[in-house]
């Protein structure tokens, strides 16, 4: 019977409500933005997925042209993100790519330079500006009038005439809101995915699927929120145009001013630490790792006298023949060399942390002063569930960081720590032997006078040199790790997990707040 | 006493009108609230910009004396002045505190020498991991917030005096609809005055106390044409405001479409701008600069000997008869100049993409008013453009006064070309190698623009706005000539 009531209340609101004027121009706006938005987006995705898959094809093309250990340098790409056109967060600002080197620091150089920067001016364009913004003021727009409304026009002394209490007016008022901005949510889902889906490169998988999943949930929470602001203003004051004027205003500080107003409190309370120190450091730290090297190699003498006189893979060189002193001791040199850099390296991946730390704190500040703005903690979890945020990007650094061992650990186990000569050359012992027996005539023709003696000389040298070179293919890298980046969603969904709390924790402070007020409330019309 | 009486008294029924209407406002629940968001809004953000405008001159002058000093340091004898590399970065703006542009995170910072200029560059803490955002400034409170009050205030404007039935008792009378438009559209310009000038007086005494730096007479002009932009801009709002309250059947019904149309002039349609530039604009990548940079100069090798014969050779004696240092001075030379070009083309794609995007956005009177207050207040991405132009200018000076320097030197060779061998290396004497005097060497000063050329760049977007106004103005008042107050 109670039940009943409270559904029958809610019925009739729901009903009243889909008719309104403000709730068919809502949703045909949100609709309208979505048939703007999502196509163009999704033509950018599919735009970036073609660049992404064209750089991964021609870095595994390079990787088959790889003939000593010491030219495989490859570049990681950063998969983009097909839930970006949900919430854009900041993967458009960072840079795709990270050039993995071994034997250099430093080893992981992912660029942000990449953009246009004068395109900064441009705010970020996604579906979640079309939820935070529109559906925001909607539900406030359906809310404001909820109680104060029903007073005005005298019916809700009716219906409190009856037996029926208080709070079962206001929970079936708020499964109505509920039910009310349902609708337009899952529309805006429902089209966005369609559109999504009918571009052909569009491909969903399970992870994105619950991701979206989790997206809907967390707007239909933001959504109440909001409902459930516009309904305490309702039922704390006896005009509707006031709880109106009082939710709109609450409405532009939560949307427009704290989300401005937080960072730019945030940026003066924590400047950041100077980026140029960091670079000044890191360049030192680089100065020195290179004087290391060089004192290390100044043991080996003769370990200069390879030239890299080959093209090899990744547009460096390799060493196709030298001398027998010369192939020992660079053997020697670039083991010795290798334990420095990874030393040093360390040393820097920790200083570049270090201030992604000192950007985190600043950004972890602005969050957490723009939590007192229900939108800006939404956008937060969007951002989040979209995989779009800096914690995500971390992720893909760490797991850079990860392939790069990987691949040093490989090199060593295949070149007995740096030192095989596989490593830098396809140059034998048997070879290094018959080294100057081949290069003495050749040197002796530069004192000729004889231009057709030096060609000569110059051609069996040559020709030697070229039958060095074509007793060897490229290195067979089939055990090569590939790397791979599959962010989770789990990880995901723990980091989103604050957020929402406070959300949901919101909501029922809100529709607390109301129930006290609409306890007192005075029904009688004036 | 009837209206007649008064209208033919002295004081005009407008006056009246618009009376009531303050009088009404400023009695009013969200006059109260706007005012109280308004000001603490102008003095938060003002407190704010006063400690960002000290730090960021402190790091300025740090910068700047430390490339003074640096010239000064390495400044032995003319041929080391040419192939100094200068580092100047963009002066803190004062009128920042109007309109910030989004500079922050814009390229600053330039260095070249005085053959080369590179691409500008962005040496600003800039934390890449906060989304986009606007500073909190004069043109953001206006464009954002006093627009979204001058909504508030007019949305019952007539349809509320409709619904409350004295709209038909005020035209019962002798008095004209236009004049009741007018005073409508008076009293609520009028109120919206109230907090606007106080936030900015409450803002200015705020900047002017804490004595960071003298505000200049062309600053005061500067601020004063920004007032009146920002009257013009919340003018175009009353209007509309006015406009949609005489079409809608109710005042909810009126609030909701000025939200909805709010929402979409105001943070929707700039927004699009990223994807206009996409769609209409070519993207310059850093990739195909080097790549360009790279063809020219093979390609200049390629053909070296068209400047001159053996210009490719270098030897130590600038007599070896191989040599010919003339044609590689033309080489060079010809070089510098296509390599600068490739740049300076790279720099204007940069900006073109930007400004189409921006171009689009102005469909919206926010990014149309957010233009013309750059303009004036000499920010935003015309200031970058214009520091990147007085660079060079400042480049050619320097590098008309080491010629001229340089012909007064019987040693030399004056040929001033760009080569690192001409440096130090060999000594070829191609420069004057005579000291020079560290007083007699311009410096860099970035200049501001003076008023006209500043309003020469907003005028189109102040006809624009004057424009807009007109147009909802017109709107208003037919709609209202026609209003049926029953």
């Amino acid at each position: 019977m109670e039940a009943s009531m409270i559904w029958s209340i809610a019925r009739k609101e729901f009903l009243l409500n889909l008719m309104t004027f403000k709730f068919a121009v809502g949703t045909i706006l949100c609709v309208v933005l979505v048939l703007v938005f999502v196509p163009v987006l999704a033509k950018d995705y599919q735009q970036r997925l073609e660049e992404y898959s064209q750089n991964i094809t021609a870095n595994e093309a390079e990787l088959r042209k790889v003939i000593v250990y010491k030219n495989i340098l490859p570049t990681v790409y950063r998969p983009p993100n097909v839930l970006s056109v949900f919430s854009e967060g900041i993967e458009k600002r960072l840079g795709t790519s990270a050039k993995i080197s071994h034997f250099d620091v430093p080893e992981v150089s992912a660029t942000t330079d990449e953009v246009n920067p004068y395109m900064s001016m441009f705010p970020a364009l996604d579906i979640s500006l079309v939820l935070r913004i529109v559906f925001s003021a909607l539900a406030l727009l359906v809310a404001y009038n909820v109680i104060s409304g029903e007073r005005e026009q005298g019916t809700l002394k009716l219906i409190l005439s009856g037996s029926i209490p208080r709070h079962h007016v206001l929970v079936g008022k708020f499964l109505a809101g509920l039910m009310i901005l349902i609708v337009p949510v899952t529309i805006v889902f429902i089209l966005a995915l369609m559109l999504l889906l009918s571009f052909p490169m569009i491909e969903l998988n399970a992870a994105n699927w619950a991701g979206i999943g989790l997206m809907y949930i967390a707007s239909l929470i933001f959504i109440s929120a909001m409902y459930n602001l516009g309904l305490f203003f309702s039922s704390l004051m006896k005009q509707s145009a006031i709880s109106l004027i009082l939710g709109l205003f609450a409405w532009v500080i939560f949307v427009v001013v704290v989300p401005s107003g937080s960072i730019y409190l945030a940026t003066q309370i924590s400047p950041l630490e100077s980026q140029e120190k960091m670079e000044s450091q890191r360049e030192m730290t680089i100065q020195e790792c290179r004087s290391k090297e060089l004192e290390a190699s100044g043991k080996f003498p003769h370990w200069r006298g390879p030239k890299s006189d080959a093209d090899g893979a990744f547009g460096t060189g390799y060493t196709v023949v030298c001398d027998e002193s010369c192939l020992h001791d660079a053997s020697k040199a670039y083991s010795l060399m290798q334990s420095i850099v990874s030393n040093y390296s360390n040393s820097i991946w920790r200083l570049e942390l270090s201030y992604f730390d000192s950007l985190l704190k600043q950004k972890h500040l602005a969050g957490n002063i723009a939590r007192i703005s229900p939108v800006s903690v939404y956008e937060n979890v969007m951002s989040i569930l979209a995989q779009s945020d800096f914690g995500s990007f971390r992720s893909f650094i760490y797991n850079v960081k990860a392939y790069r061992d990987e691949i040093t650990e490989y090199i060593r186990s295949k070149t007995d720590n740096f030192s095989s000569y596989s490593y830098f050359t396809i140059c034998t012992e048997e070879d290094a032997k018959e080294y100057q027996k081949n290069i003495g005539p050749f040197l002796e023709s530069f004192k000729s006078e004889n231009e057709q003696d030096r060609e000569r000389a110059a051609d069996n040298f040559d020709k030697w040199r070229n039958g060095i070179m074509a007793r060897h293919s490229p290195l067979s890298l089939q055990d090569f790790p590939r790397f791979s980046y599959r962010p989770g969603i789990a990880k995901s969904i723990k980091r989103a997990i604050p957020d929402l709390a406070l959300l949901v924790i919101v909501n029922i402070l809100l529709f607390s707040l109301s129930f006290v007020a609409f306890v007192r409330y005075d029904v009688r019309s004036d | 006493m009837t209206y007649g009486q008064i209208e033919s008294g002295d004081i005009p029924m407008i006056w009246h009108i618009v009376r009531k209407e303050i009088f009404e406002n400023l009695l009013s629940l969200r006059f109260m609230l706007s005012l109280i968001l308004i000001i603490s809004l102008f003095a938060a953000s003002s407190f704010i910009f006063v400690g960002k405008y000290k730090q960021q001159s402190q790091d300025y002058w740090e910068k700047t004396n430390k490339n003074v000093a640096d010239l000064s340091k390495n400044l032995g004898r003319l041929n080391d002045l040419a192939f100094f590399e200068q580092q100047i970065f963009h002066k803190p703006k004062l009128l920042a505190l109007c309109v910030e542009g989004y500079e922050k995170s814009f390229p600053n910072y330039v260095k070249f020498n005085i053959f080369t200029i590179g691409l500008p560059e962005v040496k600003a803490s800039v934390n890449f991991t906060l989304p986009y955002f606007s500073d909190v400034n004069w043109v953001f409170i206006i464009s954002l917030v006093l627009s979204f009050v001058a909504f508030v205030l007019t949305f019952d404007s007539i349809c509320g005096e409709k619904e409350a039935g004295t709209l038909r008792m005020m035209l019962a009378n002798k008095i004209p609809r236009y004049k009741v438009l007018l005073g409508k559209y008076c009293g609520a310009m009028l109120t919206l005055c109230i907090p606007l000038l106080v936030g900015l007086i409450v803002s200015l005494i705020i900047v002017i106390t804490s004595n960071i730096t003298g505000i200049s007479g062309l600053e005061w002009l500067k601020i004063l044409v920004v007032v009146i932009l920002s009257l013009l801009y919340l003018s175009l709002f009353v209007f509309l405001g006015v406009f949609v309250s005489c079409r809608a059947t109710c005042s909810a019904n009126c609030m909701v479409v000025l939200l909805l149309m709010w929402v979409s002039l105001v943070i929707l349609i700039p927004s699009l701008g990223r994807t206009a530039s996409n769609m209409f604009s070519e993207t310059p990548t850093r990739v195909e600069l080097n790549r360009k940079l790279y063809e020219t100069e093979r390609q200049m090798w390629d053909n070296s000997d068209k400047f001159g014969k053996n210009a490719g050779n270098s030897y130590a004696d600038a007599n070896d008869p191989r040599m010919n240092l003339p044609a590689r001075a033309r080489l060079y030379n010809a070089l510098t100049n296509a390599k600068n070009g490739i740049i300076e083309d790279h720099h204007n794609k940069m900006t073109a993409q930007a400004l189409t995007g921006r171009n689009f956005t102005c469909l919206s009177p926010t990014a149309v008013y957010q233009r013309a207050s750059e303009a004036v207040a000499g920010v935003g991405i015309g200031r970058c453009t214009d520091f990147y132009r007085q660079a060079k200018r400042y480049q050619m000076n320097l590098k008309e006064f080491i010629r001229s320097r340089d012909a007064e030197d019987p040693d030399s060779r004056h040929l001033i070309f760009d080569e690192d061998n001409s440096r130090g290396a060999f000594d070829w004497r191609t420069i004057s190698k005579r000291p020079v005097d560290f007083s007699t060497v311009p410096k860099f000063d970035e200049q501001d623009l003076g008023l006209g050329h500043s309003l020469k760049l907003a005028i189109w977007d102040i006809v624009l706005l004057i424009l807009f106004n007109l147009v909802f103005f017109a709107a208003s008042f037919v709609s209202f000539l026609r209003y049926d107050v029953r």
